[in-house]
């Protein structure tokens, strides 16, 4: 490059995948113009406010409704009684729903804050007034507050999920170094900081919704099967995203209720949770708990794991946090056993929180690890190394990428491990003892299909389009840098349109599956207007460019004839030549995933078309290494985190700088896992008694140190379309490990229940 | 919230006025009030706003001592270079409050009348049983989730912990109230439960915190706050200590001043610790051993253990502060 | 019965917004609901996120617990005030968008005004600084560090 030619060449990073660009939607959001959920103004929209049910099982007897009705603005009061039944929408996972209809207010009560009433008012505030004025009586019933209930019993086996690989229980037992531990880890809640709620807009029998989505058109098929109206007829519109992590992937039983009053009101309805709501009125991460045992040789090389784990689930529903889904991967492993059980609890059915599964599993396994290397006397990296599995153990299948080794070599060159001493307490300064620990962490590469329209305009710019969102993830600049990488242009001149059900289609946002499968539809579909651009440049009669040569290549926005036949072109003059006014190209990567046309609706409103990590030739997993520095007070017990360093390898990173921050963000989240994070849940009403941010407590600025992230991933062309693995998910599996071996290794003290609190190292 | 009715107070003698009636609450920087109010636990009919009555938000320091306006803001008091020379303690407790907005707005007076944060205190639809909010009709926490709560001068209607920073340090260093013409020491003016849980202040209907005022000492001079909590800011204290200390020209300790935060119902002042060192030298066996009194009487619960633990060293962490301090 | 409305006359940002309020309206949903100004956000309405601060005569504050009565006659300004007449980023959103200072972006107006303030007070002299004085801003997204480098960053250029 030269400083007259100042536009990088294709193949460079330039403003394409794999540049260190910022966020092409961040002035919005810096100057507050990021239009989220409910700030959408619509005109003559009234207010609804939710009321959830005080005891944690039986029924509602009945709810006296006089005094809210007859206060100021109130316009309608649903509850039990009143509220007529929707159609029951099929599940998530494309399973047809069993009965014939859906209640979103029921007299039946399953948990401590379950909806059982709304009230809808011309102002928020004479709705919030209105709503403690109902008066509730209860029929009450036994219930179960959690897993150590001595009621909740030992719950129901498992069987899909149980694995017996070799001989564990023999293998165990003869093994000459054994340990046995249990681990355990509290309810967690994904708390965004955009609270959940909706804007629900009827005109005739099409219903607008404005809420916040990880998934555009799963959400909008669960409204049209309860509404009973065509998919078409619904519009969710969901341009940005106050943070999800999980918990805004599922159309929700209060948005049902916005809904139907708008219908029932026949204006539209602006709902929002309150802050305590957000505990109970979705599923946070399922409470876990999981025996290990670790058989091994002297030298440390392992033998056996026996695993036998639960997680809490409602008493109406499955929710599965699959506690072997690192365990059985993660090292070479001759012999495992695992099961697990449910165990049914008064709670709101647990759901997806960032790593589901992989995140407890990493937490046992990898405390366990440490455990095993103080028992054999092995620096816990050199263990880690001396198992490294050279494929995947679980599938026999080769890993299609795994810089595990170099992500290790990698974090503990920059962190200075080979500094570090075996023995507890050995370092220290002054009052301060200092720890450190590291863990290893894994998520799968899921794959799911996606579709994308690419357009270009006669004005040289290039727009994108697609239902899928951004929640923080960076998939508008990533998207953009996709085709402005195919067309050579910069990014400035590259639109990008998300969020937006009438787009075309995308799946679920979850998984850590999007920037793959978008990016690999986007890159599809621009191609395809390239080609058709070309196609037109060298065949139409209008064209400046026809019979000039017999291709051409796009580079900065030119058509250009490859021997300098002609000059470049732009690409808006070919199309005024053209008398076009856009070129556009709609694709969808269905086939690339063995589906058809006609699983095209399945494919994008269910998970059903997910592909597992090792459906292939290859298993497919993105790795990380987290190497942290605690400080312990000796006296005060506090523990505070002095400096982390993470290594991972997520493949190729289609923008460094957003990758990182994502990265970055998961460790962030682990650190509170590790250190504040867990509901208290009083025994007897079983309430989330920390039910707000003040005493559930999020990390603060303050509680975090310096993060160094440094990548090691190389593409991998069997993970994506362009190479790269799943990101969002990866940081947080493995950080609380890696703090609870630092704090080990700070006061000698093992602690194997999350979070690790003063209270614990008294 | 219930709809209430906004005054914008004429004068402090309007405003107490309008306050003596049951149905009135007095808003200053309004970061209780207003929660309190969305929690449902306070239902005022009518809201006086006091915050712009001239004169009380004054700030000042001299040879007697420290005079704080009631409606000085947290954050100005924090930041006052001179309460920082001479009230150290008050300083520190006051920056280690909140977050920077909430001291923005938070004044004085109403941060001492801070409510406790039990959680069944907070919850009334859920947790109808609360003796500090329905006098008579139990206590919800005695047989619930108690990580938080007090270890100290609990009684069988209440064991809910006091909640607040600047109080502590106001009763370690002998801070009066100042109710108008009425004075109170800050050691009688928060109430322990008993069996009147629901009496928190000594404050008569109407009564209206204008001023508060320490006076100066050696040990207002050289004293700390220390706040021990589990996330590294904006919380509340897992365990506070507010020392102040005065060593005699043998370097035997003239005078020590100690209180607790986060262990009790109300700001408490540990008198044990304070009594075995006075006259004494301070070697750090003689330190441990009287910080080993401060939670003397404590009636732990199984949740809040550690803090028995927990307390004695943070004081001992105090007072060894200062007097590495006296000594440098 | 007290549910009266009065009219109250509000500056914000510069211009005088007459609406009907109630006595127990906050700032902040007087901002969202009825003037349309929704940069400012809804994080937890209890004063324990930090999401709704705005500026108050030129200090942060939380709207979600300042009355809308309150601020009557004092100034408010709320991000949206925060650029040029001209459009032209202040220096601490430049700063944000540089050092990708968010994810999701929701906290961001109110990490931007606490930090245009934090800046003002003389907070943002050592990393350890300004770590405690946005600690009253909570980001789920994890933008910590990014916050700081920010606000360093603005703070140097403001300098």
């Amino acid at each position: 490059m030269t400083p007259l030619d100042p536009t990088p060449r294709r193949g460079d990073a330039g403003d394409g995948l794999g540049a260190r660009l910022p966020r092409i939607d961040g002035r919005a959001k810096v100057r507050g113009a990021a239009s989220y959920a409910l700030d959408h103004p619509v005109e003559g929209v009234a207010h609804a406010v939710i009321v959830q049910s005080t005891i944690p099982a039986g029924r509602v007897r009945t709810i006296d409704t006089r005094a809210a009705s007859a206060a100021p603005g109130v316009l309608l009061v649903l509850t039990p009684d009143s509220t007529p039944p929707l159609r029951a929408a099929s599940t998530w996972t494309g399973e047809a729903p069993t009965q014939p209809e859906y209640r979103p207010l029921e007299h039946t009560i399953r948990y401590t804050g379950q909806q059982i009433a709304a009230v809808v008012a011309e102002t928020l505030e004479q709705a919030t007034e209105a709503a403690a004025l109902l008066r509730v009586a209860y029929d009450r019933e036994p219930a179960v507050a959690g897993m150590d209930d001595p009621a909740a019993g030992e719950g129901n086996p498992l069987p899909p999920l149980a694995i017996e690989r070799g001989d564990a229980a023999l293998a165990f037992a003869g093994a000459p170094v054994r340990l046995t531990a249990e681990y355990r880890t509290p309810r967690e809640y994904q708390m965004p900081i955009e609270p959940h709620g909706l804007i629900a807009r009827w005109e005739g029998d099409a219903l607008t919704i404005w809420e916040h989505s990880q998934w555009l058109d799963g959400m909008a098929r669960t409204y049209a099967e309860w509404f009973g109206i065509p998919f078409e007829k619904v519009r969710l519109i969901s341009p940005y995203i106050g943070g999800g992590f999980g918990s805004k992937a599922l159309a929700l039983a209060h948005g049902a209720l916005a809904a139907l009053a708008a219908r029932q009101l026949g204006r539209p309805v602006k709902l929002a949770l309150t802050r305590p709501q957000t505990f109970t009125a979705f599923g946070g991460r399922a409470a876990t708990r999981q025996v290990l045992e670790l058989g091994a040789t002297a030298e440390g090389r392992l033998l056996a794991i026996r695993q036998r784990g639960c997680n809490e689930t409602s008493v109406d529903g499955v929710w599965i946090e699959p506690l072997s889904s690192v365990t059985a991967l993660m090292y070479d492993l001759p012999n495992f056993s695992s099961q697990q059980h449910l165990v049914p609890v008064n709670t709101v059915l647990p759901f997806a929180k960032r790593a589901p599964g992989e995140n407890p599993s990493a937490f046992g396994l990898e405390c366990a690890m440490d455990e095993l290397a103080y028992a054999v006397g092995v620096d816990p990296l050199a263990l880690r190394l001396r198992n490294h599995a050279e494929r995947d153990p679980q599938s026999g299948k080769p890993w299609s990428t795994r810089r595990l080794r170099e992500a290790f070599a990698a974090g503990a060159e920059a962190f200075g491990w080979a500094r570090r001493r075996m023995a507890p307490g050995s370092l220290r300064e002054g009052r301060l003892l200092i720890g450190w620990g590291m863990a290893a962490g894994t998520y799968p590469v899921r794959r799911s299909p996606g579709e994308a329209m690419v357009r270009v305009l006669a004005d040289g710019t290039v727009e994108v389009a697609s239902s899928t969102s951004d929640m923080g993830t960076g998939a508008y600049t990533i998207l953009a840098q996709t085709a402005a990488a195919v067309f050579s242009v910069p990014l400035a001149q590259v639109r990008v349109r998300l969020g937006d059900s009438s787009l075309p289609r995308a799946p679920v946002t979850g998984g850590s599956q999007m920037a793959g499968l978008m990016t690999g539809a986007v890159d599809k579909a621009a191609r395809a207007a390239r080609e058709e651009l070309i196609g037109l440049a060298l065949t139409d009669p209008r064209s400046p460019l026809r019979g000039v040569a017999n291709t051409l290549a796009v580079e900065h926005g030119h058509l250009v004839p490859p021997r300098g036949e002609a000059p470049p072109l732009p690409i808006g003059a070919l199309l005024t030549a053209l008398g076009r006014d856009r070129i556009e190209a709609l694709r969808d990567t269905l086939s690339e995933n063995g589906l058809t046309p006609e699983d095209r609706y399945r494919a994008f409103t269910t998970v059903s078309s997910m592909r597992p990590p090792t459906d292939g030739d290859y298993s497919m997993h993105s790795w990380c290494a987290h190497f942290v520095e605690v400080a312990v007070d000796e006296a005060l017990r506090s523990i505070r985190l002095r400096r982390i360093v993470t290594a991972f390898d997520a493949g190729r990173l289609y923008n460094p700088k957003l990758a990182e921050s994502q990265i970055k963000g998961g460790i962030i989240m682990g650190i509170g896992q590790a250190l504040l994070e867990g509901g208290m849940i009083d025994p007897r009403q079983a309430r989330v008694l920390n039910n707000n941010l003040a005493d559930y407590l999020l990390p603060t600025n303050a509680d975090v140190p310096s993060i160094e992230v440094i990548s090691v991933g190389e593409p991998d062309p069997h993970a994506s379309a362009l190479g790269g693995k799943g990101v969002g998910e990866l940081g947080i599996v493995g950080v609380a490990p890696a703090i609870a071996n630092a704090v080990f290794h700070a006061t000698g003290k093992r602690v194997r229940e999350l979070p690790i609190t003063m209270a614990d190292l008294v | 919230m219930k709809a209430f009715s906004y005054h914008r107070a004429s004068g402090l003698e309007a405003a107490r006025q309008q306050a003596a009636t049951t149905d009135a609450a007095i808003l200053a920087g309004g970061t209780t009030l207003l929660d309190l109010a969305k929690c449902e636990v306070a239902r005022p009919e009518q809201v006086i706003d006091i915050t712009r009555l001239p004169g009380l938000d004054e700030i000042t320091v001299d040879a007697q001592g420290l005079r704080l306006g009631a409606l000085a803001r947290m954050a100005r008091v924090a930041e006052d270079a001179a309460v920082r020379t001479a009230f150290p303690a008050v300083a520190q407790a006051l920056s280690l409050s909140a977050s920077a907005q909430i001291r923005n707005m938070a004044t004085i007076g109403g941060n001492l009348l801070q409510r406790t944060r039990c959680a069944y205190f907070r919850d009334p639809a859920s947790f109808p049983a609360c003796n500090r909010r329905t006098p008579g009709s139990g206590c919800a926490a005695l047989d619930g989730i108690t990580t938080n709560h007090a270890l100290l001068g609990t009684s069988e209607a209440c064991i809910a912990t006091y909640p607040g920073d600047l109080a502590v340090a106001l009763v370690a260093l002998d801070a009066i109230i100042h109710l108008g013409e009425r004075q109170v020491a800050a050691t009688d003016f928060f109430l322990l439960p008993g069996t009147t849980p629901e009496r928190e202040f000594a404050l008569a209907p109407g009564e209206i915190i204008t001023a508060v005022t320490l006076p100066a000492s050696r040990a207002a001079r050289r004293s700390t706050y220390l706040k021990l909590r589990d996330r590294a800011s904006y919380e509340f204290a897992t365990v506070s200590v507010a020392a102040g200390l005065e060593l005699d020209a043998e370097c035997r300790v003239a005078t020590l001043r100690v209180a607790l935060g986060g262990v009790a119902t109300i700001p408490w002042r540990a008198r044990a610790v304070e009594a075995a060192l006075t006259g004494r030298e301070p070697t750090p066996e003689a330190v441990r051993e009287a910080c080993l009194l401060a939670m003397q009487g404590a009636t732990p619960r199984p949740d809040n253990r550690h803090k028995l633990e927990l307390a004695p060293r943070l004081v001992a962490r105090a007072i060894e502060t200062l007097l590495w301090e006296e000594r440098a | 019965m007290p549910s009266v409305t009065t009219l109250l006359t509000l500056s914000i940002n510069g211009q005088d917004h007459v609406f009907e309020a109630e006595g127990r309206t906050t700032l902040l949903d007087a901002l969202r609901e009825q003037l349309h100004l929704t940069g400012t956000k809804k994080g937890c309405d209890q004063g324990q996120c930090g999401a709704c601060t705005v500026h108050l005569d030129g200090e942060r504050v939380l709207s979600c617990l300042t009355l809308a009565c309150q601020a009557e006659g004092r100034a408010v300004t709320t991000i949206e005030g925060l650029a040029g007449p001209d459009g032209a980023l202040h220096a601490v959103q430049t700063a944000f968008l540089e050092e990708d200072a968010f994810q999701c972006g929701f906290c961001t107006p109110g990490q931007i005004m606490s930090a245009v303030a934090c800046i003002r007070e003389g907070h943002a002299g050592s990393e350890a600084e300004i770590r405690e004085y946005m600690a009253g801003n909570l980001c789920r997204c994890g933008a910590y560090p990014h916050i700081v480098a920010a606000v360093r960053r603005a703070a140097e250029g403001l300098a």
